[in-house]
């Protein structure tokens, strides 16, 4: 079989024939999408972000396939603009074919949606909305741990400040200051960081 | 243990009732764990809760309808409306350059009850099709909204063809004031308080407001799936009673101050403060820099039966859908409503509340009799006329 091509009873019918847009406020999020979709085959994929002309850009697009996150605004804009325009293919939300839950549940908690033209077949539009869905997940994750990176950055400079106050205030050593924080958190079960907020709170109410 | 109840909103005026039902411990005494989570968009919403992700959520009331017919290319949804939420706040916002022209194109017209308003709005067509300028560019919420039907409503009232001599699109409600000020809609048709804020703002000037089209045309309800109703039976009662007491709550003129200052909070509505509260407290000001307007109508939550899912409601979005074709003539929709609005439901939740009831779930709409009108509200139609569910199919 060709790269690129899958067969389909008698016919091959090339990848890239699909028009394939992708919908999304997050530009890096779409990057991600379009580059897992182009590294897969599909070579006619282009993105948006948020467009007030967005009927306009679809028509020149002309897409078989729009992919489009969940909770995007624009979804409202879309389906309207599906039921009356006579200038586009109406294109029909994915979850039309309800035989396949598993993965309508996958799209819907990786926040995924889909707008597909009326006649094309479940299972073409399957592999286009299955890298979307492990591409949003990939996001995610990446989002998650750049967060939880930010956050333990937070939390050290929240304890450098307090072990600050304790030195200035108290006239403790730095790890004498440390211990103490250490100790405040173990005896009331909290974190660090936690006790830390508070002595700084509390210096800040003092004053 | 308290039943966990997760519910989507959109950031409304209207969303009042269920963030009353949560804030206010309404929902607790219960025994409902009422989980609220803002969401930006209509279908989103629609899908959340079809596939499970919430068990109950704020919708427009043609949503239910339209997800039962199938309608936008949606498949088939069996939600249930067992209350409404209130009367929503909604109104017709034009741009202030738009204001001006239908001024100068009929200031008889401008000046006379709002809900003829459109009059003016005629000549200004008329004059742009005669210099050759291109069609004006509205906006609603949903295609199957109140707004969107009263915004015809209003036009067609004045002679207006919303489907040729305007452009009617849609645009996400906390969108629309961005979408005016950019000059890319002349003018739209939104709840509150997205209709104030660009009053408040100098970007637009409200020429209509929902009470002056319809007063009782049916705004928001709470949505909930069909199987979950039937397997859940006491949770769906206890749900609708923390939100009918909210709505009670809610509706009591001292109460609005404080009410404004927990929707200005942004998991909210979060839109300002003065805003809200111009609305909430029944004096909105229309035109940038006026003085506000006495409108002690302009948001009911509880009183006039606003939260009785009445049939005679549902049935006359159903007619709207028919004359805007967006579902054939000869559909039988008081059907498909029988089986979508559940006073049935409503009557068995409050059943040992001291609320008032209707002897009825359907009635004669737009008659405004004086016996009538304490019960259910003013319930003129702009245009007089009356709406007899009975002659519809």
């Amino acid at each position: 079989m060709l790269l690129g091509c899958r067969g389909v009873g008698d016919t091959l019918v090339r990848l890239e024939e699909y028009n394939i847009l992708v919908i999304d406020e997050n530009p890096d999020r779409a990057a991600i999408v379009e580059r897992g979709l182009v590294e897969s085959g599909y070579t006619r994929v282009a993105r948006i972000g948020t467009s007030h002309n967005l009927v306009e850009r679809i028509q020149a697009l002309a897409p078989d396939i729009i992919i489009i996150d969940l909770e995007n605004p624009d979804r409202d804009t879309l389906e309207q603009m599906f039921q009356v325009s006579r200038a586009i293919a109406r294109p029909i939300a994915m979850f039309v074919d309800q035989s396949d839950a598993s993965m309508i549940q996958e799209a819907i908690s990786a926040g995924v949606s889909a707008y597909v033209v009326d006649g094309l077949r479940q299972d073409r539009i399957r592999p286009i909305v299955d890298m979307a869905i492990s591409r949003f997940n990939v996001f995610d994750q990446l989002r998650r741990e750049r967060d939880e990176a930010q956050a333990k950055l937070n939390e050290r400079k929240l304890i450098e400040r307090a072990k600050g106050i304790l030195m200035k205030e108290k006239g403790l050593s730095e790890e004498d200051s440390y211990a103490l924080l250490r100790k405040n958190a173990m005896k009331q079960n909290r974190k660090i960081y936690e006790i830390a907020q508070s002595v700084i709170t509390a210096f800040q109410l003092e004053f | 243990m308290a039943e966990k109840v997760r519910l989507g909103f959109v950031p409304l005026v209207d969303c009042a009732i269920p963030v009353v039902a949560r804030s206010m411990g309404f929902a607790e005494q219960e025994n409902i764990d009422l989980e609220l989570v803002r969401e930006m968009s209509w279908a989103a919403i629609r899908d959340k809760l079809s596939y499970g992700v919430y068990e109950a959520a704020h919708l427009l009331a043609g949503i239910p309808i339209a997800a039962r017919l199938g309608l936008g290319g949606v498949p088939v949804q069996h939600i249930v409306v067992p209350m409404a939420l209130g009367r929503g706040g909604n109104a017709i916002t034009v741009s202030t350059r738009l204001y001006q022209r239908m001024l100068e194109a009929d200031p008889a017209a401008m000046h006379g009850p709002r809900g003829l308003s459109a009059r003016a709005l005629k000549k200004v067509i008329d004059e742009d099709r005669v210099a050759g300028r291109p069609v004006m560019s509205f906006a609603t919420v949903f295609p199957f909204s109140s707004h969107n039907y009263e915004l015809r409503y209003w036009m067609a009232a004045a002679g207006i063809d919303p489907d040729k001599d305007v452009n009617i699109g849609v645009i996400a409600p906390p969108r629309m004031f961005d979408s005016l000020r950019n000059g890319w809609v002349d003018g739209y048709c939104v709840g509150e308080p997205w209709n104030q804020r660009a009053v408040f703002h100098g970007d637009g000037v409200i020429v209509a407001l929902k009470e002056d089209i319809w007063p009782r045309s049916p705004e928001k309800v709470l949505g909930v799936r069909e199987d979950w109703v039937n397997s859940n039976p006491d949770t769906a009662s206890a749900l609708v009673r923390a939100l009918v007491r909210a709505a009670e709550w809610a509706d009591q003129p001292k109460n609005r101050a404080e009410l404004a200052q927990m929707l200005s909070a942004e998991a909210n509505v979060g839109a300002p403060f003065e805003v809200l509260k111009a609305s909430l407290s029944g004096r909105p000001v229309l035109r940038p820099g006026e003085a506000p307007t006495e409108v002690p109508d302009r948001h009911v939550f509880y009183r006039y039966t606003a939260t009785f899912p009445w049939l005679s409601q549902g049935s006359w979005v159903g007619t709207q859908m028919k004359r805007w074709g967006q579902v054939p003539a000869d559909a039988d929709l008081n059907a498909v409503v029988r089986q979508v609005y559940r006073p049935d439901l409503y009557r068995i939740a409050v059943r040992d509340l001291d609320v008032a009831v209707p002897k009825h779930d359907w009635r004669v709409e737009g008659v405004n009799n004086a016996d009538d009108r304490a019960f259910v509200g003013p319930d003129s139609f702009l245009d007089n006329s009356i709406f007899d569910p009975e002659t519809v199919s």
